[in-house]
């Protein structure tokens, strides 16, 4: 029964584990939404949010203003940028679950400072 | 073999994609099917694959000839594929600008210039179709609010100068402009919408795609399925095939994974492998071309390939090891990768070779400040500076200069025989701009056949497949074995508009 015991704890443990580990939360997130799966699962767990999930709480021009840039480098606002303007979908450059780089950089050596991979 | 019997020949065609070692790992790839007792979850009058340049003009063409029911549909979440990141380069015979410069151009004289870089191999009738109605195409893109630089510009392999660029010296100056004006028009464009294949008539003609929901590139798709019925026809648009490691490696080995590569990450060419499984012909894979003009300090096109796309006209390029000339500037780009190709040291490792430049004129062009501030480019004083800082040998080079400002001052470059019209008056002295070049991935003239109704071709029956066209880059043969600099947005637009114009007329 001990040996029993100790073979559930460890299943238990492991369950947990993987569970934390497919749950990892940015804090940010974690501090306004909880544990509230749907505030943007809004197409099931089982599938990526919709590109309308983030908008709404975040507002695409607001954040063009807090990242807009001198004259000069105005194209290179990540919010509102030369080749797609304001309709690049959040979840190209961020993700919740795990880390992702600002897709500028494929093609670009711009820095972005205020980027939490 | 039955005529109506399209997908039987699938064993056919998969043994053909076996043979040159095509292979995907993951997603799984998209099969075409039967079309028969279909349960169509949606209808649509006319569908586009694809937002590049050809899917957008075929849309607003569309609507422009009557069409009520556009759909554009991208895999990606963004649209403009290629088209929204490339060089924003128009080339056109007789236009605006050239009556304005006094350039004497014409039809006869663009196609003589494509046929002669394609190697003979081009397809005179696209060509000749795509520079007669380029003006056309251009002013399709002003309407829509497209701007334009002040002043033309000659590529590498044009005899005139002819050559439109954006203000912002990029596709996108195009793309934002066109996608707006689908908007407008009603046009409804479906992102994270992935093609998964044909659903085919009894007479072989096309009734519809497969159509996964959700699609997230690279990723798990647990998305659903549709099947979208289109009443009038498909219009593929999907682009070339550069990112597609496999199949590019299987024309050419030393296209490697190694190899950098311009285009979006897309561009892998499931659209052209599902026109191959219902009969399309394949033609010119093998021709994969490399952007002479792209610096192996950077990724993909960034900001050294319109810098050097300006300048290569009057600047010289240098082998580092040696301090000369190899190669004519101006040359088509098989020619001029090749050259910058063949630039190694004595292990025979690549040494991207030096593009240098006068910054009196480099600095005309509004991509020079951003290559010296991203540290893609450098500005020297002096020859001595630069010579130090790259490791050429001093009196080589100079004597190249030298040299070279002869060539400005003759008009005639007895060295490799460059075109040295736009040359004139720009001697290359200091302050130098400098970038490294090295040769990217940037275009596939190989694809499907088509004709100059933007039909697809089948290769048993040698007819066009019913209900099906195709655009842009997904379709082979036009340009033969070399593509010229700036040919390839007039030909998305003219073939996309000619597309939608057979599509309504149908």
């Amino acid at each position: 029964m001990k040996k029993l015991n100790i073979v559930l704890a460890l299943v238990f443990g492991a369950l947990v584990s993987l569970s934390a580990q497919a749950v990892d939360q940015r804090d940010y997130h974690k501090d306004v939404i909880g544990k509230d799966c749907k505030a943007c699962h809004d197409q099931g767990l089982k599938q990526f949010p919709s590109d309308e999930a983030c908008l709404q709480c975040h507002d695409v021009d607001d954040l063009a203003k807090q990242t807009a840039r001198s004259e000069e480098d105005k194209w290179q606002n990540p919010h509102n940028n030369l080749h797609y303007g304001k309709e690049l979908p959040c979840q190209e450059c961020h993700a919740e679950h795990k880390a992702k780089k600002p897709m500028c950089n494929n093609c670009h050596t711009f820095k972005f400072d205020k980027h939490q991979e | 073999m039955s005529e109506k019997n399209l997908l039987g020949r699938r064993n056919f065609i998969k043994g053909f994609g076996a043979a040159a070692g095509v292979a995907l790992a993951a997603p799984a790839m998209a099969v075409s099917e039967k079309a028969d007792g279909v349960k169509w979850d949606k209808e649509v009058e006319v569908m586009i694959i694809g937002s590049g340049f050809a899917g957008l003009a075929a849309a607003i063409e569309s609507v422009r000839q009557g069409a009520k029911d556009v759909h554009m549909f991208e895999k990606m979440s963004y649209f403009g594929g290629n088209s929204a990141i490339n060089g924003g380069l128009y080339a056109a015979p007789g236009t605006p600008m050239q009556k304005t410069e006094g350039v004497k151009d014409s039809v006869d004289r663009m196609v003589a210039d494509q046929v002669k870089a394609g190697r003979g191999v081009a397809d005179e009738a696209l060509l000749r179709h795509v520079a007669e109605h380029a003006v056309e195409g251009l002013q399709l893109t002003l309407d829509a609010g497209s701007e334009y630089h002040p002043y033309l510009q000659q590529l590498g392999g044009h005899s005139v100068a002819r050559t439109y660029q954006t203000t912002v010296s990029c596709g996108a100056g195009i793309t934002q402009p066109l996608y707006k004006e689908c908007k407008r028009l009603g046009v409804k464009a479906h992102n994270r919408s992935k093609f998964e294949g044909f659903l085919v008539g009894k007479n072989g003609e096309i009734e519809g795609v497969k159509m996964r929901q959700n699609y997230h590139f690279g990723e798990d798709q647990p998305g659903e399925v549709l099947n979208i019925r289109a009443k009038r026809g498909v219009i593929m648009a999907t682009g070339g095939f550069g990112q597609n490691v496999d199949l590019r490696m299987a024309q050419d080995p030393t296209l490697t994974a190694e190899v950098g590569c311009t285009n979006a990450p897309g561009a892998t060419g499931e659209g052209m492998y599902e026109m191959f499984r219902l009969g399309a012909i394949p033609v010119h894979l093998a021709h994969i071309q490399s952007g002479p003009w792209a610096s192996p300090d950077e990724g993909g096109f960034g900001y050294v390939s319109n810098y050097t796309i300006f300048n290569f006209p009057h600047s010289m390029a240098v082998h580092r090891l040696t301090g000369k000339r190899f190669m004519n500037e101006i040359a088509d780009r098989k020619t001029r990768a090749d050259a910058e190709l063949s630039c190694r040291d004595e292990k025979g490792e690549a040494m991207p070779p030096l593009l240098i430049t006068s910054y009196k004129h480099s600095k005309k062009h509004p991509n020079t400040k951003k290559v010296l501030k991203y540290d893609v480019g450098w500005k020297f004083d002096s020859v001595e500076a630069l010579a130090k800082h790259f490791d050429v040998p001093l009196k080589p080079l100079k004597e190249q200069i030298a040299e070279y400002n002869s060539y400005v001052k003759s008009g005639d470059d007895k060295q490799f025989g460059k075109n040295m019209t736009k040359a004139k008056g720009k001697y290359i002295e200091a302050p130098f701009t400098v970038v490294r070049l090295w040769p990217k991935v940037h275009y596939c003239q190989g694809g499907v056949q088509i004709n100059v109704k933007a039909e697809v071709k089948d290769s048993f029956t040698g007819k066009s497949i019913p209900k099906l066209y195709a655009a842009g880059e997904v379709t082979g043969g036009v340009h033969g074995v070399s593509r010229l600099g700036s040919c390839s947005i007039p030909e998305c637009i003219v073939m996309g508009m000619t597309a939608a114009r057979s599509v309504m007329k149908a």
